[in-house]
């Protein structure tokens, strides 16, 4: 799904060069759910923001399903973003002005898809985080946690290849937090990947693998410590959680 | 995916109502200001028989280099009108496809039936082909036949306005009227005809510009014929050896100046076959002691309303000035649109990292500024219509020539258009672009 | 000081483009303001420029003879004998031409015959012995024509020679500078010469522009062009009254003559400054509305930049900023930007006056313009600025500690 070979990326101002990502390499296959975790600085967001689109690299290999998207127009990457990816982020970024089946809408829209399929689209993932009875709310009308599902609506809307969450539950109290860990491997176990960044050591461990960052490079993986607890896409405390 | 910018753009508006209403009303204001005075600049501008430039030329003769004060425009090429000799024998020639002589007689028309007190009536008195060569229409009848100027023959022709006055607008063709005593038999009567500006004869004494074309047409001859002097402008060179003319036969002999000649030329080769005549006629002059120079000219009507200041600097300054103000106010847009689009950013990050491109981005931003400067434009023409209003209102009844000219047409129309695409050009482009290139990563993280 | 000096310029370099924005508008607003400025006012003092006649009670009457039959002679007689006996009527008179309009002749007036030695053109207005007096103009030298001076030329005997000449004041300086131009002979549009026997005061005569002071009066009733003016000055108050009886009755007394043109002074100045007036207008109409944009968009910019600033206001009061800082920190941020704008908008000033005077023959522009010009917009800029200022400071220091 996610194969990334040597990569690294700078940020260069007139003074300073950081060296975000130091040959950084990673395999995530399809189905997986993956968490990279990693102190404050260590390049957990810029992996996060190369493996989305959302920044370029300056050196090594990056395939995406397949495909190599070094190189690509701006066009292209946020065609493979609107089509392969969905993002859910620490503080939400709902549009504060759209209510909840806007906000789904705003990827689809840029899909130029048809206003039926749209809508069965909307409905469908609204139905999944049990927010249809809230679609014609506005953001700031929901709780964090009904705000955070509405986001994670969005990221699936468009039935994404994978789903990048950055901190989903960061700003979240430990109730709401399990809510929203619960869907994520729910829509895992429906043959989504899920690559989560965090740096909640916690979290981490409820994914089939860890992935531990420190200055910009991998520094190990560490399989679950007990696959036998979990189930083949780790959805056992799921259920209840999302109820 | 317009309809979803538009959309979007509504939003945006109604989330802030107070600075969009500010972008509008200064776009619009802005707008109104350029069509008010572009719309009252361009009917003085005006070229009214614009598809004959080519073809019509004035005749001026410069028979010294005098410092003529009537002619304060015009002093390096003359007097704008002709002596009788000069225009006589020029129009002589057989060049040109048509010509007229022009000037102006102070008549009273009488013998009309129910008509108690005579009319008093600004006549032109020209020749035949003065209606052709100038367009002029027809209500009833047609113009006099060139054997009538030779004459030449009582004929006559009314303008719509008169011949309203006189026979209550009724097809008057082959009745005879009395003109200042003299019986006149009506051959024509003009369509309402009120060219703007009056082309053909611009010379202050004679109304300017912007005045009504005359009431009655009459043949050229019928001046001399009855010794009638010219109501017009008259300019007399008090420097030379000649004195004033006191009778009409010393005018005709005089080197005074009071006659308009024009010439229709169509072809290249016309042109300058005229020009040489024109030049061997002064040369010729010069060497019987008449001219001192040989300086002779032909215009055409763009020209000849440039030389005559027809288009006032004072409007020309008043156009620039609208422009600034329009600058001013795309200005005020341009940092208003600049410091929402902004203010927006993170909000275009979320919408890049859900799947839109910089392109995307950039239109819907754009459309958002094109919302702006349209909505500035609809209001700016119900603002200019108002304007022009006001202005028509202010002149009303009054001779100058703004209110003539406040009328709304395609032109200001077009020009709203225009305004509103520069606006949205200039006002939107530059945020919107600004906008679409922001990385979209920044926003996402932090608030 | 710290707080209002840095942040100040910290601020302008977060978003340049928004405070060059505003710098050019203040720009271009100084620049149109100072140039229209001054030519409003050069209109006003032209405007108030003294006609030197009575405009209230005085009008003119073009009459125009029809027919063979017209006699200017004795058709005018009649006319100012009935005028002169009208009541209300202060004086009345012949005249050739109409002061304060387009309407007369001129001709050229020199010191030597012909075209030798340079040569002043003047308007030239006939008159009879009844002139002065109905165009109300005094005499500072000299004495006004004797009847016996009056001349009639007819067509049969054609009389070219003007003897005697009565010209302004401004005509006299014109062409004697500071010697007296009493007495003096002059050469008017002919050889012949003619003796200055007065010289009024000055007045708008029947030509227009630069010279309208310069006229020469001559003593004459001009008869060959089958036209002449009645001009009439009437009792104060009395001049609708008059124009309306002299309308009805002159109009009609003589079937050979109608009424071309009949025209009072009033009228006459109000076309006359009527181009003049329209563009003081729409100029200061304009630049009203090219401030009132200005100050509404530094308004509309400053309400909004409180918006985004709120949280760091609120930062700043938490940390002991008083609300008086916050709006001299947000009334110095303008300055600053009007400053720039004020430098930038004296120079544009500057050019579009150089254009001005290259182009329209405009004066050039007084610096004292410039300095009232930056002083208003500084101060209609800072009132803009000082309401979201205000709000600004209105903010709680609570709000740092929230979260968005």
């Amino acid at each position: 799904m996610l194969e990334m070979h040597n990569i690294s990326k700078v940020y260069r101002t007139d003074m300073i060069e950081t060296h975000a990502l130091r040959e950084f390499s990673l395999q995530v296959a399809a189905g997986e759910f993956v968490a990279v975790s990693g102190p404050s600085g260590s390049g957990k967001t810029t992996f996060l923001n190369v493996a989305g689109l959302l920044e370029t690299f300056d050196g090594g290999t990056y395939r995406l399903d397949g495909q190599d998207v070094s190189g690509l127009s701006d066009n292209a990457r946020a065609r493979i973003r609107n089509e392969k990816i969905g993002f859910v982020f620490q503080s939400f970024n709902l549009i504060a002005d759209l209510d909840i089946f806007d906000n789904v809408d705003v990827p689809l829209r840029y899909r130029r898809m048809k206003a039926d399929e749209r809508k069965a689209r909307i409905t469908n993932s609204l139905e999944l985080v049990g927010l249809t009875s809230r679609m014609r709310h506005l953001p700031s009308q929901l709780s964090g946690g009904q705000q955070q599902r509405a986001a994670i609506a969005r990221a699936i809307a468009g039935d994404p290849a994978l789903i990048l969450a950055d901190e989903p539950t960061g700003n979240l109290d430990s109730l709401m937090a399990r809510q929203i860990m619960g869907l994520l491997e729910k829509i895992n176990s429906m043959g989504t990947t899920v690559v989560l960044v965090t740096h909640d050591p916690e979290l981490a461990r409820r994914a089939q693998r860890n992935i531990h960052v420190i200055d910009g490079l991998v520094a190990d993986t560490v399989a679950p410590s007990d696959p036998a607890a979990r189930g083949p896409h780790g959805q056992t405390h799921a259920e209840s959680a999302v109820d | 995916m317009i309809g979803y910018y538009l959309r979007l753009a509504l939003r945006s508006f109604r989330r802030a109502p107070g600075l969009t209403a500010l972008m509008v009303s200064a776009i619009a204001i802005g707008i109104a200001a350029c069509i008010v005075t572009l719309t009252v600049y361009h009917g003085m501008a005006n070229n009214p028989i614009w598809w004959k430039n080519g073809e019509l030329y004035a005749v001026t003769v410069n028979p010294s280099t005098p410092n003529r004060t009537r002619e304060a425009g015009l002093p390096a090429y003359g007097p704008g009108q002709l002596a009788y000799d000069d225009a006589t024998y020029l129009f002589g020639s057989s060049i040109p496809k048509r010509k007229a002589l022009l000037t102006f007689l102070f008549g009273s028309i009488s013998g009309a039936p129910d008509q108690t007190r005579p009319l008093p009536t600004m006549t032109r008195a020209t020749t035949a082909g003065f209606f052709r060569m100038f367009a002029v229409p027809f209500r009833y009848g047609g113009p006099w036949s060139k054997a009538a100027d030779r004459g030449p023959e009582p004929v006559m022709v009314l303008s719509g306005r008169e011949n309203h006055k006189l026979f209550g607008g009724a097809d008057s063709v082959g009745r005879t009227l009395l003109w200042s005593g003299h019986r006149f038999r009506v051959v024509g009567v003009l369509a309402p005809w009120h060219p703007l500006p009056r082309f053909y004869d611009l010379s202050a004494g004679n109304g300017g510009a912007f005045a009504r074309p005359a009431g009655a047409f009459i043949p050229f001859q019928w001046g001399p014929v009855l010794g009638d002097w010219p109501a017009g402008d008259l300019s007399c060179d008090t420097h030379g050896s000649s004195t004033t003319p006191t009778t009409y036969q010393e005018l005709l002999g005089s080197s005074c100046t009071w006659i308009g000649l024009w010439v229709e030329l169509p072809t290249p080769a016309a042109q300058r076959h005229f020009l040489a005549f024109m030049q061997a006629y002064a040369a010729n002059q010069r060497a019987a002691g008449r001219f001192q120079a040989v300086n002779t000219h032909l215009w055409t009507v763009s020209q000849w309303l440039t030389l005559h200041h027809v288009v006032s600097h004072r409007s020309g300054l008043l156009v620039n000035l609208a422009f600034a103000l329009l600058a001013v106010c795309l200005i005020n847009t341009l940092g208003i649109l600049l410091a929402k689009f902004l203010r927006g950013a993170p909000v275009a990050g979320v919408r890049r990292a859900l799947g839109a491109s910089r392109r995307q981005i950039f239109a819907q931003h754009l459309v958002e500024a094109g919302a702006v400067s349209l909505a500035g434009a609809v209001l700016g023409l119900a603002l200019s219509a108002a304007g022009l209003a006001g202005v028509r209102l202010m002149y009303r009844g009054s001779s100058a020539a703004y209110g003539k000219f406040a009328h709304f047409d395609a032109i200001g129309l077009a020009w709203a258009v225009a305004l509103a695409f520069v606006s949205t050009i200039v006002a939107g482009l530059y945020p919107a672009w600004r906008i679409g290139r922001r990385a979209p990563a920044t926003y996402l993280k932090s608030q | 000081m710290a707080l209002t000096s840095h942040p100040l310029l910290s601020a302008l370099r977060r978003n340049p483009t928004g405070a060059v924005l505003i710098a050019l508008q203040i720009g271009i607003t100084l620049a149109i303001l100072v140039n229209a400025a001054a030519i409003v006012t050069r209109a006003i003092q032209k405007m108030s420029r003294p006609s030197g006649v009575d405009t209230r009670d005085t009008f003119v009457m073009t009459m125009v003879g029809l027919s063979k039959n017209f006699n200017v002679y004795s058709t005018s007689s009649a006319d100012l004998a009935y005028l002169r006996h009208l009541p209300g009527v202060a004086a009345a008179s012949i005249v050739f031409g109409t002061p304060l309009t387009d309407n007369g002749s001129d001709t050229s007036v020199g010191r030597s015959p012909g075209s030798r030695g340079p040569t002043v053109t003047s308007a030239l207005l006939p008159v009879d012995q009844q002139g002065l007096r109905t165009l109300d103009v005094a005499l500072i030298a000299g004495r006004n024509f004797r009847g016996s001076e009056i001349r009639v030329p007819s067509a049969a005997h054609p009389d070219p020679r003007i003897g005697e000449v009565i010209v302004t004041q401004a005509l006299a300086h014109a062409l004697f500078a500071h010697q007296s131009a009493l007495g003096q002979t002059i050469y008017v549009g002919s050889h012949t010469p003619s003796t200055i026997i007065g010289i009024t005061r000055n007045f708008m005569g029947p030509q227009l522009g630069q010279h309208a002071y310069d006229t020469v009066l001559a003593p004459e009733i001009v008869t060959q062009y089958d036209m002449y003016d009645l001009l009439v000055r009437t009792r104060p108050g009395q001049r609708a009254a008059v124009f309306r009886a002299a309308k009805r009755h002159i109009g009609t007394a003589d079937p050979n003559a109608v009424i071309g043109q009949a025209v009072t002074f009033a009228h006459a100045k109000r076309l006359l400054y009527s181009g003049l007036r329209d563009l003081a207008i729409f100029l200061s109409f304009l630049t009203l509305v090219m401030l009132a944009l200005c100050c509404l968009g530094i308004f509309g910019l400053g309400t909004f930049n409180v918006a985004t600033r709120t949280r760091q206001i609120g930062i700043r009061r938490a940390l002991g900023a008083r609300r008086r800082d916050i709006v001299a920190l947000f009334l110095a941020e303008n300055a600053l930007v009007v400053a720039i704008g004020a430098i930038f908008g004296c120079l544009l000033a500057l050019a579009i006056g150089q254009w001005l005077t290259d182009h329209d023959g405009v004066a050039r522009l007084d610096p004292w313009y410039l300095l009232v010009g930056v002083a208003i917009l500084a101060l209609t800029s800072q009132l803009a600025a000082w309401q979201p200022a205000r709000r600004a400071a209105r903010i709680p220091p609570s709000v740092a500690t929230r979260t968005i």
